[in-house]
């Protein structure tokens, strides 16, 4: 691997750590707001593909015009259902984003 | 750069290529939350109609 | 026990005994076995699964499959035929990729100031990173390979992703050493070898 201005890249460079739950507690208001965020996280991951694969099709000019209005509306509409379930269960964008921890080194 | 940081670098790379790469087939990935296996039937909705998405969302 | 699967490869002889063999049709599934309780975003399993993933690909091509699916021979069925080719295609070829943090990140569109999906979904295209067009010249021309594709990744960095023969990594990771001495300034790295993802994943 060969890299250069490794502090700018881990700024710049978003690893995709984030689809991946903590282990949560039993208490049941914890496991509600855990699941809640398990689901969130999931159709954020679903609505991020979608995102990358509708640009990837208008980068290789394969989409019709109704196409692309198709594809833009339902991206809309997902983030502002995402935004309104946010809402309801107090998460933020960075309650989603779930970290492994702190780095370990591979064996 | 550091030999620790160059390590770390290149363990978050394998693993967002671990994690965010490679074809989705249809059906169901196993996520887990703590001990439970939560099954998610929605992923082969990302290769069909959009709007099966959006209607989802509509419902929960 | 659920397999987790790893790959799709044309040879059992790819996985044994590196990994477990699951036939489906023509191909083999590689995977590793773990309990039915066992989590998925379990760090040690994960650190597993790259380490399998690497040893894999050093005895032959496959195509990877996303992480998180266990195996289940009914559901890659219809992938096959269309993997069996690919497989058969870059049996030599690899994947090395390129990521390049942009200079200047361009702001995401809200998607409240378009009333149309076309404007919003444009808007996002046009937002997507930008690098310095002679980096860009010189990474596509220095690293070359059988072919190139750049793929969005968000408005801070762009990413390519090269076919390249496998006896031909050694000369695309001297390529990345001269790109790093002539533009110190551009953020990139460069990875791989990596199995076939972005060559195995033309979504239609």
């Amino acid at each position: 691997m060969i890299t250069n201005d490794e502090a700018r890249l881990r700024e710049a460079l978003t690893f995709t750590e984030s689809t991946i739950p903590e282990r949560i507690s039993a208490d049941p208001e914890v496991v509600e707001n855990g699941l809640a965020r398990l689901v969130l996280s999931i159709i954020e991951l679903v609505r991020r593909l979608l995102e990358k694969q509708a640009l990837r099709r208008m980068d290789a000019g394969n989409l019709s015009e109704e196409e692309i209005e198709r594809l833009g509306s339902a991206l809309m509409k997902l983030e502002e259902k995402m935004g309104e379930m946010k809402q309801v269960f107090g998460l933020t964008d960075e309650d989603l984003n779930l970290s492994l921890g702190p780095v370990k080194t591979l064996d | 750069m550091n030999d620790q940081s160059a390590e770390d670098l290149s363990l978050l790379e394998t693993l967002d290529h671990l994690l965010d790469r490679g074809v989705v087939i249809s059906g169901e990935a196993v996520i887990s939350i703590g001990d439970v296996d939560l099954l998610y039937l929605g992923l082969n909705i990302v290769l069909a109609n959009v709007d099966a998405i959006v209607r989802t969302a509509r419902r929960t | 026990m659920k397999v987790v699967v790893i790959g799709a490869h044309l040879h059992r002889t790819d996985i044994e005994p590196l990994a477990e063999a699951v036939p489906a049709g023509a191909l083999w599934l590689s995977g590793i076995s773990v309990d039915d309780n066992q989590p998925l975003g379990d760090r040690d399993l994960l650190l597993r699964v790259a380490n399998v993933r690497a040893a894999l690909l050093e005895r032959a091509t496959f195509v990877a499959i996303r992480y998180g699916f266990a195996a289940d021979v009914a559901k890659v069925t219809p992938y096959l035929a269309k993997w069996q080719q690919l497989l058969e295609a870059h049996r030599d070829h690899v994947e090395m990729t390129l990521k390049v943090a942009a200079a200047a990140p361009l702001p995401r569109p809200d998607r409240r100031d378009y009333a149309s999906g076309a404007g919003y979904l444009r808007a996002l295209h046009a937002s997507a990173a930008e690098i310095d067009p002679r980096f860009r010249e010189a990474a596509e021309a220095r690293i070359g390979g059988i072919e190139r594709r750049w793929t969005p990744r968000d408005n801070a960095s762009v990413e390519m992703a090269a076919l390249v023969e496998r006896a031909d990594v050694a000369r695309v990771i001297e390529a990345g050493q001269s790109l790093k001495r002539d533009f110190p300034e551009v953020p990139f790295l460069l990875s791989g070898p990596w199995p076939l993802e972005v060559f195995a994943d033309d979504h239609q």
